[in-house]
């Protein structure tokens, strides 16, 4: 090859180089003002891992505790569609959703600042069902059976409960009567009713019957103490009292509690187990905010969900209709006043705007197709991120500058062509990993600050062969000749083994591992171009300088 | 023309049984002490939760530890990273990594809430959160085992059709002591192993591969000169011819490996640490370990052609002719 060409082509690298590696404009989505949007920005086309931006990394697989799920694979594909359509909208640049393996799926979030809500979105499993309150006073029938059920296990929950014990003893009053009592005076407020109950007729001689008591009047609601909640939740649990359950009908505790004369109490609903529709039909839902019921999100139903929907209400006109999400009734279940077509509306409760913008977006995302886990979160600050790649470069200027000062004190003259071969061999290696779309993590970064020392290894191997065949009495040229020759075989196969090992190391590392690979093989090869092909040229360019006039070489 | 180490006529081999026994010893001592305390295993292998916090001011590490151990977190290692107001805390006892197989956040979320209860929502910040399920843990594990007998066995094949099966293996066994003996050095300095850390393990794998080859192609070349002499010197010669070259590569490599340690940060430094010491383990085995597994094999299973036969026939009784030969020399 001629030597206009070999200069040539270095300067088309160069130039290919600064091409690639040149700030340029993109389009991403960028937060301002605590909204993302998009925007364009200019930047080095470099993509950083989350270890040196910041951002969250999830796994996540099927959650299986609440029954075997039986084809995981196509479950987690269909579960990543919803997944993915919920990042979208998230709003996070450049977010990753794949599929990794055959039972998992990976989430990785750039530059997140709230990692919990981020893994809320996702978790979300957003099953909206509505169903009407039970009617026929279901659980009152049923309520001696589980008290006796429970008589054996009674010793148990009063461990487990201490302070219920002592409200129990200071009543007396049945609990069949109170239920009537209560039911009779529907016409009170719904408050003073309640309170009234709060203050003096929890109790009853059954271990279920004392911890529950009757709602606000409306049929199918009951209030549990916010204390009593988690003995009510494991007495349920129990597979005897679940068969014991009136048939036909579901238990659902509420989404928010209520304070009523001093104690917190949670809603327990009785719900007519099959739903008069489901979320499937929901084509849009927005959040919003109304002056009365505080923060809510406003969904409507496609035309075949609409129809359904006025169909069913129209059926249950007077009946009180619980919203329910992901087996939580949300807010007061209210009555069906008239039939309902395509819009309706979920309140909030207390939650804060961010909450019903998040239902909302989940909800148009679809409800997913089974229960998600966490397997595995890393979350990374970012500036941590920062200061890694801000210490990496400090490293790395030390080692560059070492490495110089060791190559121009060994071997002066050379030692500069293998010190400029040294700065096209980092030039060549970024527009690698930039043209190649790789991303940069913080042990890649490591690897890099090596590979620079490492890089010279194949001038020191040409090197030090120039000097024995110069030592054998070659004349100048016929010496780099033989030195390059020689000293071939052993780079080759020295970086080849290098290179697979680094094949293998991609093949089966992890997010960090992967993009300490991708640097070690880029330089790899942007060190075998330097040293073998750039040096040469460099020594051509030098031995043409003035033809044969060359006698020593410094090296 | 500045030069070191040239025209050197060392007899490197002739130390090797004082070698293999500094060397054995060391991997002994070193896997010997896994009896009594396993090896440090970072969280992705073994699963649990990695918290790194960063305080406003320089907490008690007592108060850490007693406000875990009342949220039942028990046995979490607290240590200082960096600067007396940066910590991690690290949950990895069976325990808290079965908590994790319901929700691998789980353990995290309790930390964070209990300590900023503690020490108040805005003096204490998490600015590094890792959270691994048992089950990842474990194809972490099997991955990382896989990667490296299946980097032995490419080298073991690729070296094979380059060199032939005798140099090849002498390779792979060199290869091989560097693990054990990198593994005994991460055990000896209660270095925690991370992927990170298997990746520079593998790094320190390749780079004394290349240390071996390096010697080996000299040998190769050298015994296609056909001189009159035994593999024990052709060895010894190839060790010498390239020790220049080893010596400068180990200098740069050594410079970029201390900059690392030095001044990359605490995240780092373990894989610098692994590094470091592959320098040297990568060098002694290329030399100590590789050069008489070659002599070994070529006695059990001598070559068969011309020049190299007597290489290798003469290799029970090299010693005796070596030290006549730097005799005359």
């Amino acid at each position: 090859m001629s030597l206009k060409w070999r200069i040539a082509i270095i300067f088309g690298l160069i130039a290919a180089s600064f091409w690639t590696l040149f700030p340029r404009t993109v389009v991403e989505r960028v937060k301002r003002n605590g909204e993302f949007v998009y925007d364009t920005v200019r930047r080095v086309p470099l993509k950083r891992g989350l270890d040196l931006q910041g951002g969250m990394h999830l796994a996540l697989e099927v959650d299986e505790s609440k029954g075997p799920v039986a084809d995981k694979s196509k479950a987690i594909d269909n579960a990543l569609k919803v997944v993915r359509n919920r990042i979208d909208e998230f709003g996070v640049s450049e977010p990753v959703v794949q599929k990794a393996g055959n039972d998992r799926i990976i989430v990785e979030l750039p530059g997140i600042d709230d990692p919990r809500r981020a893994q809320d979105v996702v978790q979300k499993s957003a099953f909206l069902e509505f169903q009407i309150t039970d009617k026929t006073q279901a659980l009152e029938k049923a309520l001696p059976r589980l008290d006796a059920l429970l008589k054996g296990k009674t010793v148990a929950a009063a461990v487990a409960t201490p302070g219920v014990k002592k409200d129990t003893t200071a009543s007396s009053a049945g609990l069949q009567s109170l239920f009537t009592a209560d039911t009779s005076k529907k016409a009170d407020s719904a408050k003073t009713d309640s309170a009234k109950a709060a203050a003096g007729t929890i109790g009853g001689p059954g271990a279920f019957s004392k911890l529950v008591q009757q709602g606000r009047g409306m049929p199918g609601e009951y209030y549990v103490a916010q204390t009593d909640v988690a003995t009510v939740t494991q007495y349920l649990a129990l597979p005897e009292v679940a068969a014991a359950m009136p048939p036909g009908k579901v238990l659902r505790w509420s989404s928010d509690t209520v304070s009523l004369g001093g104690r917190v109490y949670r809603g327990l609903y009785v719900l007519d187990a099959k739903p008069i529709i489901t979320g499937e039909f929901l084509t849009d839902a927005k959040p919003n905010t109304s002056p009365t019921e505080g923060n809510l999100v406003q969904f409507t139903m496609n035309n075949e969900g609409a129809r359904r929907f006025r169909t069913e209400t129209g059926r249950h006109i007077k009946d009180y209709m619980a919203i329910v999400l992901d087996q939580r009734v949300m807010g007061q279940p209210p009555v069906i006043q008239s039939a309902i077509g395509a819009n309706g509306q979920i309140t909030m409760g207390g939650k804060d705007l961010q909450a019903a913008q998040d239902l909302a977006l989940v909800l148009r995302a679809g409800s997913l197709p089974v229960p998600l886990k966490v397997a595995d979160v890393r979350v990374i600050g970012a500036s941590l991120g920062q200061d890694s790649i801000h210490k990496s470069i400090v490293a790395g200027s030390i080692a560059i500058a070492l490495v110089v000062v060791i190559m121009l004190g060994y071997y002066r003259f050379s030692g500069a062509l293998a010190v400029a071969a040294l700065v096209l061999y980092i030039l060549y290696t970024l527009a690698a990993l930039a043209g190649f779309q790789a991303v940069l993590t913080l042990p890649g970064l490591a690897g890099f600050v090596l590979s620079i020392g490492i890089a010279v290894d194949a001038n020191v191997l040409i090197f030090e062969r120039i000097r024995e065949e110069l030592a054998h009495g070659k004349t100048v040229r016929t010496a780099i000749d033989e030195g390059f020759r020689h000293a071939m075989s052993a780079i080759v196969d020295s970086n080849v083994s290098t290179a697979l090992t680094a094949a293998v190391l991609y093949q089966y590392g992890t997010g960090p591992v992967r993009g300490f690979a991708v640097t070690l093989l880029a330089g790899i090869a942007a060190s075998m171009i330097t040293s073998i092909f750039v040096v040469r040229t460099f020594y051509m360019i030098w031995l043409n300088r003035s033809r044969d006039a060359q006698t020593s070489l410094s090296i | 023309m500045l030069r070191i180490l040239h025209d050197t006529n060392y007899d490197f081999i002739r130390w090797w049984k004082v070698m293999a026994a500094i060397t054995v010893a060391f991997i002994v001592l070193g896997l010997g002490s896994l009896a009594i305390k396993p090896l440090n295993l970072s969280i992705e292998f073994t699963g649990g939760t990695l918290m790194q916090l960063e305080f406003t001011q320089p907490p008690d590490v007592g108060v850490i530890r007693s406000t875990l151990d009342q949220a039942a977190i028990h046995g979490a290692e607290i240590q200082q990273f960096g600067t007396n107001r940066e910590f991690t805390v690290r949950a990895q006892n069976p325990a808290q990594v079965a908590a994790q197989s319901k929700g691998a956040e789980g353990i995290s979320v309790t930390i964070e809430r209990v300590l900023k209860q503690k020490f108040g929502e805005n003096n204490l910040r998490v600015v590094r959160t890792e959270a691994v399920g048992p089950r990842v843990g474990d194809e972490l594990k099997r991955g990382a085992i896989i990667a490296i007998l299946l980097s032995f066995l490419i080298t073991l094949v690729y070296l094979s059709i380059r060199f032939e099966w005798r140099f090849a293996t002498a390779a792979v066994i060199a290869t091989s002591h560097d693990v054990f003996t990198t593994i005994a050095f991460l055990k000896l300095m209660h270095l925690e192993i991370s992927l990170t850390v298997v990746a520079g393990l593998l790094t320190v794998l390749g780079y004394s591969l290349n240390d071996t080859i390096i010697i080996f192609d000299r040998v190769r070349e050298n015994l296609r000169k056909g001189r009159k002499e035994t593999l024990y010197e052709t060895l010894n010669r190839s060790i010498n011819e390239t020790l220049p070259r080893s010596v400068l590569t180990h200098a740069t490599v050594l410079a970029a490996t201390l900059s690392l340690l030095f001044f990359a940060g605490e995240v780092i430094r373990p894989f610098a640490w692994v590094m470091a010491f592959g320098i040297i383990t990568g060098t002694f085995s290329s030399i100590y370990v590789a050069a008489p597994v070659l002599l070994w094999i070529e006695r059990k299973w001598p070559r068969q052609t011309g020049a190299r036969q007597t290489s290798s026939t003469a290799t029970p009784t090299s010693r005796t002719r070596r030290s006549t030969a730097t005799a005359t020399r």
